[in-house]
């Protein structure tokens, strides 16, 4: 099948698969599916905009669901002390995941497995912040604005109020100390 | 018939109960995890309410059948309808939002509407209540959900709105996360039957096959239309040539015999006829088999139309409930109905009229050989 969405769902299961717990959370799929295409250009045409809970788009769920719906991931809610979570683990041979991931896995496979070595270790909450932080750089990046990382907090403090200013500033100064900041790099 | 401008109205009304109801069941969630005060909920609510009434302003004509031929951004993202809003609000509502005798009673700007509805970090913390206009269980679902159910004389998209309003909240976030929107377990069932409500109105009305075949042929019709076939961007030189592109204009092109192949067929009502389509929930074995069809039909199959590519998402939705002892579940888990909904995933598959027969005799016959 040749179809991008097809593509798609084989990455999520890719994703899936590769994540140091052996499972993924819907926020860390969402956000991992972000930052291929922010950070990585992967061109995966999801439309993402910002919430409250950072980058989002409803086709990734959309995907999951026939990814699932398909048998290559399962899904399954796990109750937590306060809430709950997800865990979706791959649920095909590797084989069988490739042939479904078809050229988009193959051609950004490397992409994949660098956006998992990056941020596969942070939980739902760092996901949501540096998401956010991520998105707010490269929204001022259009806008031709060039931010200090006091500045970059100061906004994106603004949208997670519930989060400390030194958490924003440890944050947004780790990614900038990787390179992955575009209009905050240079301040 | 009803236009856009009326389901406005209703999005409006709706997010504006949805906003009193959330304000009321959860001051404590809105004052700890999101610093509001007394103030910030009068302003914000008026920023919802604007935001809900000018959410849609930005389609194109025939709607969502246009969205695949809006441009595409430098990083290769295509612009959404949403864009297009935002950038109407900031320059031609802009003066009727500043300049309005009760706008000083509100200390937000156009630009704070506008940032609210396409998603930017620029509308702070406001953005909680983006899931009021664009979210699991939105205002604008809400509205469309009972108005198209009316206006197309059925049954399946209704539910029990009073309930699913009163029973909203605002949801404590997780270990360091967001606080989102929820519902009350005294409402999940009213949560429940919204959510079959969408998978029902999907299923019968906006996935139904004659549906699907206009949309291919007003895709069709208006790329052939549209200079070098694509809308212009939301900038401010091309925003007043977008606007001139309304459901009116191309009607009137239409019934100049203009729109090539598609227009034609629009007018004459003489659509693609589907010749096939997978289950509504799809096996691997469906779409192998599908592949081996569209294979061997070749040149026979005039459009392909996936579920996926419908403006409509079909995934499962997270709708957390609160319990009375304030424990948190996905509806999911009290609902067993919900919980074995699967995502569609169905292909519809589509022939010219005239290939038609040809193309079923053809299927017919590599589905007895499979």
């Amino acid at each position: 099948m040749s179809s991008v969405w097809n593509e798609r769902i084989g990455l999520i299961a890719y994703l899936a698969e590769r994540s140091p717990t052996g499972w993924m959370g819907r926020t860390a799929l969402m956000k991992y599916c972000y930052f291929l295409q922010a950070l990585r250009r992967v061109p995966l045409g999801y439309s993402f905009s910002l919430y409250s809970y950072g980058p989002f788009d409803a086709a990734v769920l959309s995907d999951l669901g026939i990814a699932e719906a398909l048998g290559l991931v399962r899904e399954d809610v796990v109750a937590y002390q306060v809430g709950y979570g997800y865990q979706i683990r791959a649920a095909v041979s590797d084989k069988e995941l490739r042939q479904f991931g078809g050229e988009l896995l193959l051609k950004h496979q490397r992409d994949a497995d660098w956006v998992i070595g990056e941020f596969g270790n942070l939980n739902a909450a760092d996901l949501e912040l540096e998401s956010t932080i991520v998105y707010t750089d490269r929204e001022a990046y259009r806008s031709n604005e060039s931010l200090s990382i006091a500045e970059l907090a100061r906004r994106v403090s603004d949208v997670k109020p519930h989060f400390t200013k030194e958490q924003v500033i440890g944050h947004a100064e780790s990614l900038r100390s990787k390179h992955l900041l575009q209009a905050t790099r240079n301040r | 018939m009803h236009t856009r401008f009326e389901h406005s109205l209703g999005v409006m009304h709706t997010a504006t109960l949805l906003y009193d109801a959330i304000r009321q069941n959860s001051r404590e969630v809105l004052e700890s995890e999101l610093a509001y005060n007394e103030d910030g909920l009068k302003r914000d609510r008026q920023l919802v309410r604007l935001a809900a009434l000018l959410h849609d302003v930005g389609h194109g004509p025939f709607s969502h059948a246009a969205e695949e031929l809006l441009p595409t951004r430098d990083d290769d993202t295509r612009y959404k309808h949403e864009d297009y809003s935002a950038a109407i609000v900031r320059t031609k509502l802009r003066s009727a939002i500043e300049d309005h005798p009760l706008s000083p009673n509100y200390d937000f700007k156009a630009e704070d509407v506008a940032s609210f509805l396409e998603g930017s970090a620029k509308a702070k913390q406001t953005l909680f209540w983006r899931d009021l206009i664009d979210g699991q269980m939105d205002a604008d679902r809400m509205d469309y959900l009972l108005r198209d159910s009316y206006h197309a004389g059925v049954q399946y998209g209704r539910f029990d709105l009073q309930r699913v309003i009163h029973t909203m909240q605002a949801i404590p976030g997780r270990d360091g996360g967001a606080p989102r929107l929820g519902i009350g377990e005294g409402g999940f069932h009213g949560a429940e039957a919204l959510v079959l409500a969408r998978y029902f109105m999907f299923t019968q009305v906006y996935f139904h096959k004659t549906r699907v075949a206009c949309d291919v042929h007003l895709r069709g019709t208006l790329k052939e239309l549209l200079p070098g076939g694509i809308f212009p961007k939301p900038s401010d030189a091309d925003l007043d040539q977008y606007l001139t592109w309304d459901d009116w204009r191309v009607l009137g092109l239409l019934s100049d015999g203009k729109g090539g192949e598609h227009g034609q067929r629009l007018t004459s009502r003489d659509l693609f006829r589907r010749i096939y389509h997978t289950p509504e929930v799809s096996t691997l074995q469906d779409l192998d088999c599908l592949r081996k069809i569209r294979d061997e039909l070749g040149d026979l199959v005039a459009a392909e139309e996936p579920a996926s590519k419908s403006w409509y998402k079909t995934g499962t939705p997270d709708i957390p409930v609160v319990s009375e002892r304030k424990e948190i579940a996905p509806l999911s888990k009290h609902s067993s109905v919900l919980a074995n909904l699967k995502a569609n995933n169905q292909v519809q598959v589509y022939a010219k009229p005239e290939n038609a027969e040809r193309a079923r005799n053809k299927v017919n016959e590599i589905l007895r050989k499979i």
